[in-house]
């Protein structure tokens, strides 16, 4: 946890996980919890997904690029067509780590990519550096 | 094949005599012989009298000489030959004098004819001398010959009538051996034209037998081949050539395709238009034809529509086709049918992805998870439970890099593997891949030695991937070096020229190239199995006989990598004395 930015409970940063995997959405939720933000919804479903975005409106979404409902990517599109939900930062998960992807998921209008299998460390570098810029 | 003309049933053609025998026959002397001998018959028998003896004798005699010299000189030259009429003449004249009768005078006949069918004009005035002395004995002899003595217009108008006729007649019967001689070429030309016509004939048809012969056999080669389409077209892609194959394949029978449809029937149009789209050809056979034009052959799959709708794909070979004096005829395609080869590839592919998709998610888990509890501050772990999960965490990666592993593969051979060129400094991927290997080299009591040079070797091309190549190299020498052993690890600068010599300074018309070799004091690899070393899933036997670890994809993924540098993997390898791997990497740019 970095005390310099996430110094007080009620200026934590608010995340919405989406993942079909209930391991992997644990996983994600500790490491964003580690990076010391609040898990505000963690949804197996990219349709849900979408829902809780634009009821919750958090600061950072971390979505796997295949769920069911809808795919990471088309959830990705939806928000940033949404003035609404256009300013919420985006973190895709995905286990095709070809170049192809990362660059699909990225026009799509992703601002990061992770491939898994991803380590801990390397997820809570990635939430920290996405927050960092968002005003709390 | 036989001259048309030739074939005909010859016309009769009536044969011209030879000039020469009928020239023999117009000079013969028989004509003379027989007018002399009815004439000797009429004196002696006393139907002409005689009115002086030595004078008719003295005829008689010399008409016998110049008959008898007539039959002796036929062959003699012309001028030679004219004393024979001109004999003739005096022994008419003399004879004309012993009988002192006109009816002598017919006997002119003979020699005038013969002076006038002489070959040159000069029998022409001898007959009209000839004919004046003859007309000219009465008067000589005065009043023996009474009243037989010819008119005086007579002595005027018989050479006249002599000469005219004998110049009518030699002209013409110059003119005729003329002729005649001319036919007599002709007819030689013609017969040696004939016969020349005839053996060129006979050449021809030998040739066109050989040739049927051939087209016989390229046709029944064409014929067996069933499993794959053979069609030749015209330049407008109508279909000429169509091979049971394609019957097979299209579901047509040849007669009811030859020269009745074009080979664009057969195809997916909305596939050929989208190649004219792209290729910017003006015809759909523009489209189908645009590449093998430009670079004489072409092979790819093309959608083929079977005569019941059935898409085909099938990987079509196309070749210009040229006639016999070299000049562009048409278009070959020769095709094989992917159709089910493609959908077991497209399903492979498929299956891959999603066995790789699948593997990867449960394995992210088990590494998270693994990371939360060795890496939790809160309650440290034992050094036993560090151990075996360090265990767990290595099994996990493994497992994790042969995922990995087939994936890529699976894209190198489906052509979705792409490179993403930046400018790569190969010393630091050498020490990259000497510092991952170094842990498991010391356990196994393997020295590894780097020589790269020091201000390093920049290369275009994708780091990650030589990363992965070169890693895979070293990992490789570490594992089938026994302990004791040393890998190599060397880089250096080279150029390389167009039959892929290599030279340590450059030279006009090299490439510089950089050599990255890799070379272990190992168990080698048997020769005969070096040529299989970059198939997938190949093990050569002194791996699986040491029992190396390993799937064999390594070297199929290095291989693929370096290949798609434009570069090239080589080994040396002896057995029991160690191998070197060595890639060869142009330093200018990759696409």
């Amino acid at each position: 946890m970095d005390p310099a930015q996430h110094s007080t409970d009620d200026a934590r940063f608010r995340v919405l996980v989406a993942d079909d995997e209930d391991d992997i959405r644990d996983l994600v939720t500790l490491a964003v919890r580690k990076a010391g933000c609040d898990v505000v919804r963690s949804v197996p479903d990219g349709a849900e997904a979408l829902v809780a975005a634009r009821a919750e409106l958090p600061d950072l979404a971390v979505l796997d690029v295949s769920m069911p409902g809808a795919t990471g990517l088309e959830v990705c599109t939806a928000l940033r067509e949404d003035p609404a939900t256009a300013g919420i930062r985006i973190l895709l998960l995905s286990a095709g780590a070809s170049l192809d992807e990362v660059a699909r998921g990225l026009s799509a209008g992703a601002d990061a990519y992770l491939a898994k299998p991803f380590t801990i460390a390397g997820l809570v570098h990635q939430v920290r550096s996405l927050t960092a810029g968002v005003p709390a | 094949m036989s001259l048309a003309v030739l074939d005909r049933p010859a016309a009769p053609r009536r044969r011209l005599t030879d000039p020469a025998v009928w020239q023999a026959a117009v000079r013969s002397p028989l004509p003379c012989t027989v007018m002399f001998s009815v004439a000797a018959v009429l004196l002696v028998t006393g139907w002409v009298p005689v009115t002086a003896p030595a004078a008719a004798g003295a005829g008689l005699v010399v008409a016998v000489a110049a008959t008898a010299t007539a039959w002796g000189v036929r062959r003699a030259p012309a001028a030679v030959r004219l004393a024979v009429p001109v004999a003739h003449l005096a022994a008419i004249a003399l004879l004309y004098a012993g009988t002192a009768s006109a009816t002598v005078l017919f006997l002119l006949l003979s020699p005038l004819w013969v002076l006038a069918s002489h070959p040159t004009r000069a029998g022409v005035p001898l007959a009209a001398g000839g004919t004046a002395v003859v007309l000219l004995v009465p008067h000589l002899m005065g009043e023996a010959f009474a009243a037989a003595t010819p008119l005086r217009g007579a002595l005027v108008l018989g050479p006249l009538v002599a000469a005219v006729g004998s110049f009518a007649v030699n002209e013409n019967y110059r003119r005729v051996a003329t002729q005649s001689r001319d036919i007599a070429r002709l007819q030689r030309e013609q017969a040696a034209l004939l016969e020349q016509v005839q053996s060129r004939a006979d050449e021809l048809d030998t040739a066109s037998r050989i040739l049927a012969a051939r087209a016989q056999t390229m046709t029944s080669v064409i014929d067996a081949v069933t499993q794959q389409s053979i069609i030749g077209t015209d330049r407008d892609g109508t279909i000429r050539v169509w091979n049971p194959g394609a019957e097979r394949m299209l579901g047509l029978l040849r007669p009811d395709v030859v020269r009745q449809r074009s080979i664009l029937e057969f195809h997916d149009p909305e596939e050929l238009a989208a190649a004219a789209a792209s290729t910017g050809s003006t015809s759909p056979l523009d489209a189908l034809v645009h590449v093998a034009r430009q670079e004489g052959s072409d092979v790819r799959d093309w959608t083929y529509v079977a005569a019941d709708g059935t898409p085909r794909t099938v990987s079509v070979a196309i070749t210009p086709r040229a006639d016999d004096r070299g000049v562009h005829a048409g278009w070959n395609f020769v095709g094989t049918d992917m159709t089910e080869t493609r959908a077991t590839e497209r399903m492979k592919d498929q299956f891959v992805s999603l066995i790789s998709h699948e593997l990867r998610t449960p394995l992210s888990s088990i590494l998270g998870y693994l990371e939360l509890v060795m890496d939790d501050e809160d309650s440290p772990l034992t050094d036993e439970q560090r151990q075996y999960l360090s265990t767990v965490e290595r099994n996990a990666q493994r497992l994790l890099r042969l995922v990995g592993d087939l994936l890529f593969t699976a894209q190198v051979e489906s052509g979705r593997f792409t490179l993403q060129p930046a400018d790569v400094d190969l010393a630091a991927v050498v020490r990259a891949a000497e510092e991952t290997a170094r842990v498991a080299a010391a356990g196994a009591g393997v020295e590894i030695v780097v020589d790269v040079p020091a201000d390093g070797l920049v290369v275009s091309g994708d780091a990650v991937r030589l990363g992965q190549a070169c890693d895979n190299l070293v990992s490789n020498a570490v594992k089938f070096t026994p302990s004791g052993g040393q890998v190599r690890l060397s880089l250096r600068r080279s150029w390389q020229s167009e039959d892929g010599a290599l030279t340590d300074d450059e030279r006009p018309g090299t490439v510089p190239v950089a050599l990255l070799s890799v070379a272990d004091t190992g168990m080698g690899i048997p020769a005969g199995e070096q040529g299989e070393l970059f198939t997938r899933f190949f093990r050569s036997s002194t791996a699986r006989r040491n029992a190396v670890p390993g799937v064999g994809l390594g070297l199929t993924i290095t291989k693929a990598i370096t290949t798609a540098h434009g570069g090239a993997l080589d080994l040396v390898s002896a057995e029991g004395q160690g191998t070197t791997f060595t890639m060869t990497l142009p330093v200018g740019a990759v696409s």
